[in-house]
């Protein structure tokens, strides 16, 4: 079996907003639907001791998710490899699940028409790993620093596993049961 | 961050629909329990009532994206939308077919069909009102699933929507119960006016339990609920929407017609109490569609805070096929 997943490090994330540029850019998305915000806090501390953290983000593609038992069109749709994506003919635009996103990574454009509004979302460039299964998405093989990983969690060779397997990673809203399957490396903030 | 993906037409949907299962609810209870053998003072009400499901099912195919592809809301098990869907598809038949029954006491070539109806028609109410009781239950049932926002994951929020909608729905019955289609003899009017005066009692039971309910509900996360919950509290009893709130909602869709049912009469209690209450109730499904307050991701505010909406200028004069001005 096959599981995809991302490992973002955040030690290493500079908050170059690179990865959305080249999803905007690749996915050819409209100008209102962000698929990978890169997040900032700070700047936290101290002076001297100050440092800023980014939380690159995308779909968190959740083992249990909110947004696909939710779609009554059966448009929200989950891969066997835990890819989740959005079927834009069977989609009829209800925001059921872009309401039930715990994390806010999904919407409809205000941009297109308006009879041919679908959600839209990350799918892991689920159109490009079609063509060839190896391929990486856009955000991924644009990151300079490396900061974003994905791979197959079932592979025990893989980058992603042995990184999950072997440094410490954290989840973003565990506590709501979606089981999310991108693990962040935490910046430990000059703390370290 | 981004909210109200959810715009007006779902806020009056989710009223229309529950006033049109609170009036198919209480018609079926009346004419099968309370005052059995008088269901033609029932057929303007639920004619009432189709109307509003008809209102409301144009409300949601506005607010889609893709109307075209609607056809697959029964695709899905699993989804609450799918079974409020199967339940308007019902109580819209039912409600037109009951309707239908009466319209020949009032239209001379309808007549046949009247006859050949009316014999169903109590039989009939009474599935109506098991669907329309379905129908307000799902729609807090629907809002309260989502469980990513704080506001609404409650247990509290189908027990309100439910209360309000019955309550709408008797304001409803007591403003329309007995005129045309059906031709009323002096019996019926008689049985009306009985009705009339249950509908008073258990609008007054009605309202209170809903106050009840809204001030436990908002009062609760206020005190008790998480981070988010408590923001969108703080709003609703000190905050923005606390005029509406206060003033719209409990005073003018609660108390007033609280005291209008208990010390009014005639015109006050007949026709300004119920129209106040139904204004009440459509306030609330737009407050709490409004409230639709998520946990904000670290840095999310500021994010979302800084990137142009949909509504901004350049975003609006972006052709995003071709040439832009940019």
């Amino acid at each position: 079996m096959t599981r995809y997943v991302m490992v973002i490090d955040q030690r290493r994330c500079i908050g170059c907003h690179s990865c959305t540029v080249a999803c905007r850019t690749w996915n050819k998305l409209p100008l209102d639907i962000i698929y990978n915000p890169v997040l900032t806090e700070g700047a936290q501390g101290e002076w001297p001791n100050v440092h800023k953290t980014w939380t690159p983000t995308l779909c968190m593609h959740c083992a249990n998710p909110e947004c696909v038992p939710c779609c009554p069109n059966g448009a929200s749709i989950q891969d066997e490899d835990g890819t989740i994506w959005v079927d834009p003919k069977k989609c009829m635009s209800c925001k059921v699940c872009v309401n039930a996103c715990p994390y806010g990574m999904r919407d409809a454009s205000h941009m297109e028409s308006r009879l041919h509004r679908f959600v839209r979302k990350c799918s892991f460039c689920r159109d490009k790993r079609q063509m060839d299964p190896n391929a990486q998405p856009y955000c991924v093989l644009t990151c300079h620093q490396k900061a974003r990983i994905f791979g197959d969690l079932d592979d025990p060779n893989s980058e992603v596993s042995k990184l999950i397997g072997s440094v410490k990673t954290e989840r973003l809203f565990e506590e709501f049961g979606t089981e999310p399957q991108i693990y962040y490396i935490p910046d430990l903030g000059g703390k370290a | 961050m981004k909210h109200h993906y959810w715009e007006p037409p779902i806020a009056l949907y989710l009223f229309l629909g529950g006033l049109a299962g609170g009036i198919m609810f209480l018609s079926a209870i009346f004419d099968s329990i309370v005052l059995p053998g008088h269901t033609d003072l029932f057929a303007m009400p639920v004619l009432v009532a189709f109307i509003c499901i008809c209102i409301g099912l144009v409300c949601l195919l506005v607010d889609l994206g893709q109307p075209g592809v609607f056809w697959r809301v029964f695709r899905t098990a699993t989804s609450v939308i799918k079974w409020g869907a199967v339940f308007l598809v019902i109580d819209t038949f039912v409600s037109m077919i009951f309707v239908a029954a009466f319209l020949g006491d009032s239209i001379a070539f309808l007549a046949p069909l009247s006859a050949l109806l009316k014999p169903i028609a109590s039989p009939l109410l009474l599935v109506g009102g098991f669907f329309g009781l379905c129908i307000m239950m799902y729609t807090g049932i629907m809002i309260s699933t989502l469980k990513a926002h704080s506001f609404w994951a409650t247990p509290a929020l189908p027990v309100l929507f439910t209360v309000s909608a019955i309550s709408t729905g008797c304001a409803a019955i007591v403003l329309a119960i007995g005129g045309w289609p059906a031709v009323s003899s002096v019996e019926s009017l008689e049985a009306a006016h009985h009705i009339h005066e249950i509908l008073h009692v258990v609008d007054i039971v009605l309202v209170v339990a809903e106050l009840i309910i809204l001030l436990t509900m908002v009062l609760s996360f206020l005190g008790a609920g998480n981070v988010t919950a408590k923001k969108a509290a703080k709003r609703w009893v000190c905050g923005s929407y606390a005029p509406l709130f206060w003033g719209g909602m409990i005073f003018a869709g609660l108390l007033i017609p609280l005291a209008l049912y208990v010390a009014g009469s005639g015109v006050a209690s007949g026709v300004v109490a119920p129209v106040l209450v139904l204004c009440g109730g459509c306030l609330l499904r737009v407050l709490v569609v409004n409230t639709d307050d998520r946990a904000p991701l670290p840095g999310e505010e500021r994010y979302m805070g800084r990137v142009a909406n949909h509504k901004a200028a350049f975003a609006h004069r972006w052709n995003y096929e071709g040439e832009n001005e940019f």
